[in-house]
């Protein structure tokens, strides 16, 4: 399908031989989550030290050392542990990718298991090589599933979990004029794939400076404009009569379809 | 099949769409009771169904977009991975671990062999050459070593600045494991470094500090917990140097396919070598700086040294190997 060489998205084939989609978290998204994670980690530290010196005020400077040990323990096991603790006990999830609406998925999409978490965390020492996770930048940018060392070693990917509002119908608008829809043949030559990037760019362009839009549209226009025979004078407008022909209205009230209430 | 408009298609199957919805929301599927689950199940094969005819018949993208997240949603409660359970982890630790060092024994051998060579270099180079060691440690460093042990632990140390020594320990030294391990898949040439670089380390510093005299005290020190913290950073350059190798040599797999299969036996020889790291770094903060007389120390690292081996090439014998 051509939209799935611009999305990246990994077809997940389940046992009933239906394949569905996982969009891909790209690097951005996880650098922030990465940064919310960094800043939960040294706050946690901090709030450490600050109990440990408040109960070292009162007693000997014996235990001041002890909490110095206390410190270096505690930075160990968040520096190496802190991600494989959340991303067992909430399903691939630290507190950074779920406030990014990120998760940890193995290669067939299926929640991920210890020794998968402890491999792709440890690796992080092998990523974050020589700094800033340089290697694993690198090695993203390399693979269509944005995975890094860690990723490809313990057969895991970061996948997104956007909120999909179900859109309405399109409105075409103003409607089209009967005149308008009979200028195109009886039968279309457009494939469901034409129709679908149709009908993207039409959604998009409602939230396009409009002479951005028309200025697309009259890229793409040509391409059925010609298929048709035609020379429309404007291709935003051609091509939204043509959605419109291709597609009939949906015949559902003034809210369009609701399919199943809330959607994550 | 007559075409079905997506209108009256949406109507018929929304109620088992919105149905399926719900059940995917509450608490997870093994905690519902049995009728649940399998009206789960069917519900989700289902809109597996709509979703394929709702693709087949050309509806909206944004029709399609919904079910797809639905069934990814059932796909992900109806096929969980296998979790791990605490009686099988502590098998794997027990008995999977040594038999899968057993099995890779090659690369714990070559590990052995890039750092025990230096080790060696550096021991001999520092105890005869002041500038040997020099060259390998600034001199500030050789002299703060000297301090350390020049004193002995005849009088142990005070409990606080034992807690502050563990910590600095478990901090650095299941660090440097770890670092030995992962910076392997750089086509091993990360274990490669690591391994050499702390051998020599080691070496010099152990070297430099028995020139000045002060040999016994620290070859005391550490004959408590060599055992353990040497032994797991072998073993997690082995693993490193077997991560990359499966990268250079990947039996006709694709170079990530190869990794995948290495993987299972990495994780568990990583997983191992940090237990014995941890076991390793309160030995190292408690009872090698306490105060008990040297020749119970050597008894103890005696037993502990034919532990640890006894361990590794006899653990797990004799039980189905691992897959």
């Amino acid at each position: 399908m051509a939209i799935d060489k611009l999305d990246t998205a990994a077809d997940i084939e389940t046992p009933e031989h239906v394949y569905f989609q996982r969009p891909i978290a790209g690097p951005s998204r996880r650098i922030f989550a990465y940064a919310i994670d960094i800043l939960i980690r040294g706050a946690v530290l901090a709030v450490f030290m600050v109990l440990l010196m408040m109960t070292s005020v009162a007693t000997p400077d014996d235990l001041t050392e002890a909490s110095m040990g206390l410190v270096m323990v505690a930075f160990f096991v968040l520096e190496w542990g802190y991600f494989v603790f959340f991303e067992m006990f909430f399903a691939g999830r630290s507190p950074g990718k779920m406030a990014s609406k990120l998760r940890v998925v193995t290669g067939t999409g299926q929640p991920l298991g210890l020794y998968d978490s402890v491999l792709r965390n440890l690796l992080r020492a092998a990523d974050i090589f020589p700094t800033a996770y340089a290697v694993g930048l690198l090695v993203m940018a390399r693979d269509r599933r944005f995975r890094r060392l860690g990723d490809l070693v313990a057969g895991t990917m970061v996948v997104h979990e956007g909120v999909s509002d179900v859109s309405g119908p399109l409105i075409i608008h103003p409607p089209p004029t009967p005149q308008e829809l009979a200028s195109l043949p009886g039968r279309l030559p457009l494939a469901r794939e034409d129709l679908d990037a149709i009908e993207l760019f039409l959604r998009r362009a409602q939230s396009l400076n409009p002479a951005r839009a028309y200025e697309l549209a009259e890229m793409v226009a040509p391409i059925y404009a010609e298929r048709l025979g035609l020379h429309p004078r404007n291709p935003w407008r051609f091509l939204q009569v043509l959605y419109a022909r291709a597609r009939p209205a949906p015949m559902t009230g003034a809210g369009g379809p609701v399919y199943g209430g809330r959607h994550r | 099949m007559a075409h079905e408009s997506q209108d009256a298609f949406v109507q018929s199957r929304q109620p088992r769409w919105a149905e399926l919805d719900r059940l995917l929301d509450g608490r997870l599927l093994h905690r519902h009771d049995g009728v649940t689950i399998a009206r789960v199940a069917s519900l989700y094969r289902v809109v597996c169904g709509d979703l394929m005819r709702a693709r087949g018949a050309r509806y909206t993208p944004d029709l399609i977009a919904y079910l797809d997240r639905l069934v990814s949603r059932g796909h992900n409660a109806v096929y969980t991975s296998r979790s791990t359970r605490l009686p099988t982890f502590l098998r794997d630790v027990f008995f999977t671990f040594p038999q899968t060092l057993r099995k890779n024994w090659v690369f714990f051998a070559l590990s052995c062999a890039l750092f025990c060579i230096p080790l060696v270099v550096g021991l001999v180079g520092a105890y005869g050459s002041r500038d040997f060691a020099t060259d390998v440690i600034p001199a500030s460093q050789l002299q703060q070593m000297v301090d350390n042990y020049s004193t002995g632990f005849d009088e142990g140390r005070a409990t606080g600045a034992d807690t502050s020594m563990a910590g600095f320990y478990i901090r650095n030294n299941i660090g440097i494991a770890f670092r030995c391990f992962a910076t392997g898949i750089l086509f091993c040439l990360g274990s490669v470094f690591f391994l050499i670089y702390n051998g020599l380390v080691i070496g010099a510093v152990t070297g430099f500090v028995s020139a000045a005299g002060y040999g016994h005290n620290i070859l005391t020190f550490m004959c408590g917990h060599a055992p353990f913290e040497l032994t797991a950073i072998l073993i997690s350059g082995g693993a490193g140097l077997q991560m990359g190798w499966a990268l250079v040599d990947t039996k006709g797999l694709t170079r990530v396919g190869s990794l995948r299969t290495a993987a299972p036996d990495l994780a568990r020889l990583i997983v191992g070598a940090a237990f014995m790291l941890l076991i390793a770094a309160f030995i190292e903060g408690f009872w090698s700086p306490s105060s008990v007389p040297p020749p119970v120390k050597w008894a103890v690292a005696t037993m502990l040294t034919l532990m640890v081996a006894g361990y590794l090439a006899f653990a797990g014998r004799g039980r189905e190997a691992p897959r």
